[in-house]
């Protein structure tokens, strides 16, 4: 038996796979104060579920998966370790400049964003190497020793090094750490060498202090998981989600916590890959998941999950680049939650203020003022007031029509189901456009995906959606309220192995490139060696990040060779190089060479060797009513069916407009599209037309 | 206020969706544009526009672009397109970076695609621009600023000339480009990307028309600029309660083809809420000078209306419905007016132009109290200049612009100073090199950068602190073109009644040669200005 467990802003999700390979899903609130109550809770209802006392239901487990967004609550809460940062001699505001970069060029309204590390923590560190790697000024272990000093008289409780050029030679930042091993014993410190070993300096240092900053408490945090899970009686393997999609062992993350940063949102892709595959036997899928305040699209391209190193805290150029590995999730302030509204030139908005959990919409009557998308969902009657959560809590239907009179449908000079369907499809078009410009960013047709659903509000605009994408199919998972858990259960043990080494392929390095590559392959055989016991199999990807010649950013290619040995081979890497940027950008320069400038083997061991477990066909609730009346566009207000999601059969069609509920989620299918329960128990729907 | 009482507009719905539509084309344009280029100037400063004209040569929508690109300069460049050709084909595409006919300076090559259906008739112009590494100068770099008029820039000028005809390229012109542009081949990949971007818009318009029909497009082109002047309109009546003429002056330091005294510009700014209009007077001004720091048309308009829009509310949306509500006021043969053929205008977008808009915002901060900004500061440093030289390794030549370190912010009304503004009419958009990316790029050497304390002055709310930036080239010689302005006269504060609304930036770029070979590029602070100003230095290694 194995758990996953993501733990959100408001819900624990939890995932149980059977020794017969058949899933349930179950959910707790999210304890803010202390996480890991809350897993026992969510564990607690499990148990229940299962008839069983808690401590036999873990006794029974082999694996526990975490999701957590800790970590990124501690950072944006202020909350991580007082932290220093070792520069190079002269270069001390490489955190406060950055990249650079800006939005919205005529607001004088947003202040400049503080640096990660302040400048009275920052302390710079003689010694200077060039790009060969070359000393041209040497490591000054008295000024070390001096700075060392300083920053125990300021109770500095984790370290971070990065020193310009360590990446080619490490030397330095050996040094540096021989002497914080030394002189100042106990306190955690990353390198940025052996964190995250690629070009530019703000890059590799953001991460560094990120990792040093989470250290401490992250260290406790994982401790008191493992020794909490133990005690409750579980005596299997805690591992925990990364934000590359992976999972690692609870203690190694513990030394590298930056890879907890997107922990939980980079599994979506990893479902949505897996119902893609099952459900349509597809291979490229865009996943979107729809929670209250946010709306977070990732993407799957021919079984791969593209990552980025661009993820940023917060908002971009206002806040801080991790600079790390992650998967690439586009989020954008559009949910439930987002404030519709007419500004003074009789134009409707929608967002991208939220009314968040608090007041939140004004259906929920804790003093909400202002209309919302939940509201103009529950006004068109696709939402039940009476059964909104499974009927945990009922909506003020008369307050939500009476905002949207008011504040948008008087202004606009419209009925109140007119503005109400104009809100959402202009929140509906908010998301198109989120998720244009990640897929264009990745040159993904939007027209050759599956659309995946996930998160509790997804099932209200998708089919809208998807027919403005053109995409050949939509998906709701049955766990589509529980994506980032499902995908969590599917995940591979993975880690990711770098190396820097520019080359031209014109005045190729064959040496140092096989070199590298071999031990990068080392490295990775090292890893299965060390924690691949018990795994099913495993794999290792070889790829480069290259670009053309003058281009700044790269791209990420597979090798088609794990050793370049010949021109023709040296020939292959620049096809994929043109094919890909073609893919991407659709312009490709066949004649240019190429450069790469780094280096990368990723290994992931499958921990579950039957990809395709089932999911079990939880009970059917009670029906309150089979049909009730909802308003669509261009039709007016429609008797609409209502169905039970888990009463649907495999194979069994359900034709718009109807409206399809479960506990967790409401699935509105519109006129012209019809939807069809899949043996997994996702709903597969085909878009239609109106 | 009761003129601005919003009432029930023509459709708030439709304007949304193709709002969100356009602006959505405009951005897939740019970012095409910029994760395509390849010189650094475009991908790095981010020195490019996309934008979206109407079939009446109206600016619709434009993605997020550094002002100065952006403003005015479409509308006059695709009327110079129609002019020039009378009958526009499907296919047809053209470059143009004439600053006598719509262009900001020679630098700015220009791809402008008339969008037209399949029975030929035309109902957009898209456009993409980008700032390229180089231009074919008489020396390598895109800033003559001693030039004294267009043959000695040197660059080849294109008056919206046919480079693709029936989506295939004119190659007589690429040959040519190919044989005067230094770095050709990245030249090259610019133009790809340029072209890339406009035929990305072309074929999204199409399928938004296929979807909607032209005509429901063309309804609401006229609705969305009748609701971005609303906007405008209202945006002025809060500005300012009663019509008030507020004139500001700002001064160039001296240069070669100046004055010895520098160039002072003078903008004469008048809000007139009853009418709610803007007005810009910038006639009285010094005629053009035997340098390359005249403005072109499209740069004289927009950098008046950077002032404007940098002033007010953030939201209004920047287009020719908007501009409806602004009167800019030129004198044909000024330097910050219409220049005409051969006057150089190589440094026209930062040097002069910053002159202007930090004049009007400077002016419209005395006007009313919670509007303005403070001058921002200036450029061109050495640490953002333009090195060139033979590599030692490769024995082949570079020209590249490097962005080692800038600040230049302005205090606000209600904020301190965006740190890394860059100019005025970058806005900050430019990113900041690393140093590992331009020490693998080039033979250089980045000693050291960093801010410099208590140079950000006092105010309510402050100006971004200096930043000093050391470097020099390794293994050879460089050459670095700049053309720096602000070490005599910093940028300064902006002022209402007896209350500073936000400080000035002593960001001013100045440099000191030193025997070690490094250029050391930093502020001029609240020290005696450097008396004089070189464009161009030959650096030798420092080891």
């Amino acid at each position: 038996m194995r758990f996953s467990v993501d733990t959100g802003g408001t819900f624990t999700d939890l995932i149980v796979e059977g020794d017969d390979g058949a899933l349930r899903m179950f959910k707790a609130a999210t304890n803010p104060a202390n996480p890991i109550l809350g897993v026992i809770e969510a564990l607690k209802v499990a148990a229940d579920g299962y008839g069983l006392p808690l401590a036999d239901l873990l006794a029974r487990g082999e694996m526990f998966i975490y999701g957590t967004t800790h970590a990124i609550n501690a950072i944006i809460t202020g909350n991580t370790a007082r932290t220093a940062f070792l520069t190079s001699q002269g270069h001390p505001d490489i955190l406060v400049l950055r990249e650079g970069g800006r939005v919205e060029p005529f607001n004088f309204q947003a202040p400049f964003p503080d640096p990660y590390v302040p400048r009275a923590l920052t302390f710079e560190i003689p010694g200077r190497l060039m790009v060969d790697g070359s000393e041209r000024t040497p490591f000054d272990d008295d000024a070390a020793i001096a700075v060392i000093d300083e920053m125990k008289a300021r109770g500095v409780a984790a370290v971070a090094v990065c020193l310009i050029w360590s990446i080619v030679n490490a030397d330095h930042e050996k040094r540096m750490a021989a002497l914080l091993d030394e002189h100042m014993p106990g306190v955690p410190y990353t390198l940025s060498h052996v964190l995250n070993p690629t070009l530019r300096e703000y890059r590799r240092a953001s991460s560094t202090c990120i990792d040093a900053s989470l250290k401490p408490m992250m260290q406790a945090y994982m401790r008191d998981l493992t020794h909490t899970l133990a005690e409750a009686g579980f005596g299997g393997r805690v591992l925990v989600v990364t934000s590359q999609g992976g999972v690692m062992d609870a203690a190694e993350v513990a030394n590298s916590p930056i890879h907890l940063i997107n922990s939980g949102p980079s599994m979506a892709p990893v479902s949505g890959r897996y119902f893609s595959n099952i459900d349509e036997d597809c291979d490229t899928a865009i996943i979107a998941d729809t929670g209250g305040t946010t709306y977070d699209v990732s993407l799957v391209r021919r079984n791969r999950i593209p990552w980025t190193r661009e993820t940023w805290i917060g908002q971009p150029y206002r806040g801080h680049m991790t600079g790390f590995p992650s998967v690439d999730v586009k989020s954008i302030g559009a949910g439930g939650g987002s404030i519709a509204w007419v500004d003074e030139g009789g134009m409707l908005h929608v967002g991208p203020k939220s009314a968040g959990a608090v007041p939140g919409p004004v259906c929920y009557g804790q003093g909400g003022e202002l209309p919302t998308v939940t509201d103009a969902s529950l006004a068109l009657g696709y939402i039940d007031p009476a059964f909104f959560l499974g009927g945990t809590k009922t909506l003020d239907l008369a307050a939500a029509r009476a905002a949207i009179e008011t504040k948008l449908a008087k202004p606009l000079g419209l009925s109140i189901e007119e503005a109400a369907a104009a809100v959402i499809r202009i929140a509906t078009e908010n998301m198109v456009q989120a998720i244009i410009d990640i897929t264009v960013n990745q040159g993904i047709d939007p027209r050759d995906t599956v659309l995946v659903g996930g998160g509790g509000a997804a099932g209200l605009n998708s089919v809208l959606i998807a027919r403005r994408l053109e995409s050949r199919r939509l998906l709701i998972p049955e766990v589509g309220a529980a994506l980032s858990a499902a995908g969590a259960m599917m995940s591979d043990l993975t880690s990711t192995f770098h190396k820097t080494l520019f080359t031209r392929t014109s005045g190729f390095d064959f040496a140092g490139v096989n070199g590298a590559l071999t031990e990068l392959r080392t490295r990775c055989d090292d890893f299965v060696a060390r924690y691949g016991t018990g795994v099913d199999s495993h794999t290792i990807r070889f790829s480069a990040e290259a670009r053309y010649p003058e281009q700044v950013w790269e791209i990420e290619i597979p090798l088609p060779v794990e050793r370049f040995a010949s021109a023709a081979e040296l020939r292959a890497l620049e096809d994929v190089f043109h094919k890909a940027h073609d893919d991407i950008f659709a312009i490709s320069d066949p004649g240019s060479p190429i450069e790469i400038v780094g280096w990368t083997a990723s290994v992931a061991c499958r921990l579950r060797g039957d990809q395709g477990g089932s999911l079990a066909l939880s009970d059917p609730g009670k029906m309150d009513a089979a049909v009730r009346m909802a308003y669509f566009p261009g039709h007016g207000s429609l008797t609409t069916a209502v169905h039970r999601f888990e009463a649907m059969k495999p194979g069994e069609q359900v034709a718009g407009p109807a409206i399809i509920e479960s506990s967790f989620t409401t699935v509105v299918v519109n006129p012209g599209a019809v939807a069809e329960r899949r043996p997994s128990g996702s709903l597969s729907i085909d878009p239609g037309r109106d | 206020m009761a003129q601005t009482q919003s009432r029930p507009a023509t459709d708030g719905v439709r304007l949304a969706l193709l709002n969100n539509r356009f602006e959505g084309i405009a951005r897939k344009m740019a970012n095409t544009l910029l994760r395509t280029g390849r010189s650094g100037v475009l991908n790095i400063a981010r020195d490019f526009s996309c934008a979206i004209v109407t079939r009446g040569d109206e600016l619709l929508a434009a993605a997020e672009s550094l002002p100065i690109h952006v403003l005015s300069g479409p509308d006059l460049m695709c009327r110079a397109m129609k002019e020039f050709h009378p009958t526009l084909r499907r296919g047809d595409a053209f470059l143009h970076n004439s600053p006598y006919h719509g262009c900001s300076h020679a630098a700015d090559h220009t791809i402008l695609v008339p969008v037209i259906d399949a029975d030929g008739v035309h109902h957009y112009t898209v456009v993409a621009k980008a700032h390229q590494a180089d231009c074919g100068n008489s020396q390598p770099t895109t800033y003559m600023g001693s030039a004294r008029n267009v043959y000695e820039e040197g660059a080849l000028i294109f008056p919206a000339v046919k480079v693709q005809d029936n989506y295939k390229n004119v190659d007589d012109i690429i040959r040519m480009c190919r044989m005067r542009i230094r770095v050709p081949d990245q030249w090259w990949g610019d133009f790809l990307a340029m072209v890339g971007a406009a035929r990305i818009a072309e074929r999204e318009l199409f399928a938004l028309a296929d979807e909607l029909g032209w005509n429901a497009l063309h309804d609401y082109d006229t609705q969305y600029l009748d609701y971005s002047e609303q906007r405008m309109a209202a945006a002025i009546r809060r500005a300012a309660p009663a019509t008030t003429t507020v004139t500001h002056s700002s001064t160039h330091d001296a240069f070669p083809g100046t004055p010895a005294d520098g160039v002072t510009i003078t903008a004469k700014v008048t809000v007139l809420p009853d009418d709610a209009v803007i007005e810009v007077d910038l006639r009285d001004n010094p005629d053009c000078l035997p340098c390359g720091l005249n403005l072109s048309e499209s740069c004289a308009r927009t950098s008046a209306m950077v002032g404007i829009f940098n002033s007010i509310d953030h939201s209004v949306p920047k287009n020719a419905g908007a501009f409806r509500r602004l009167r800019i006021l030129l004198r044909e043969g000024c330097i910050v007016g219409i220049p005409l053929h051969p006057t150089s205008c190589s440094v026209a977008t930062t040097n002069i132009a910053d002159r202007v808009a930090n004049s009007v915002q400077a002016a419209m901060a005395e006007l009313a109290d919670g509007i303005g900004l403070a001058e921002c500061g200036a450029v061109i440093p050495p640490a953002a200049g333009v090195i060139s030289g033979i590599d030692p390794k490769s024995r082949k030549p570079f020209v590249n612009q490097v962005f080692l370190g800038f600040s230049g912010g302005a205090g606000a009304p209600s904020t301190d100073a965006w740190q890394t503004i860059a100019h005025v009419g970058n806005a900050g958009l430019c990113f900041q090199d690393s140093v590992e990316l331009d020490e693998i790029r080039q033979p250089i050497y980045v000693h050291e950068r960093r801010f410099l304390k208590d140079t950000e002055g006092a105010g309510r709310h402050r100006g971004a602190h200096s930043i000093f930036v050391s470097f020099g080239p390794v293994g050879c010689d460089i050459d670095i073109g700049y053309v720096s302005d602000g070490g005599e006269r910093p940028a300064r504060r902006a002022w209402r009644r007896n209350r500073r609304a936000g400080q000035p930036v002593p960001a001013a770029p100045r440099w000191q040669h030193r025997a070690a070979g490094r250029l050391r590029a930093g502020a001029a602070g609240r020290r005696r200005a450097h008396p004089v100003l070189f464009l161009r230095r030959r650096l030798w290694p420092a080891c």
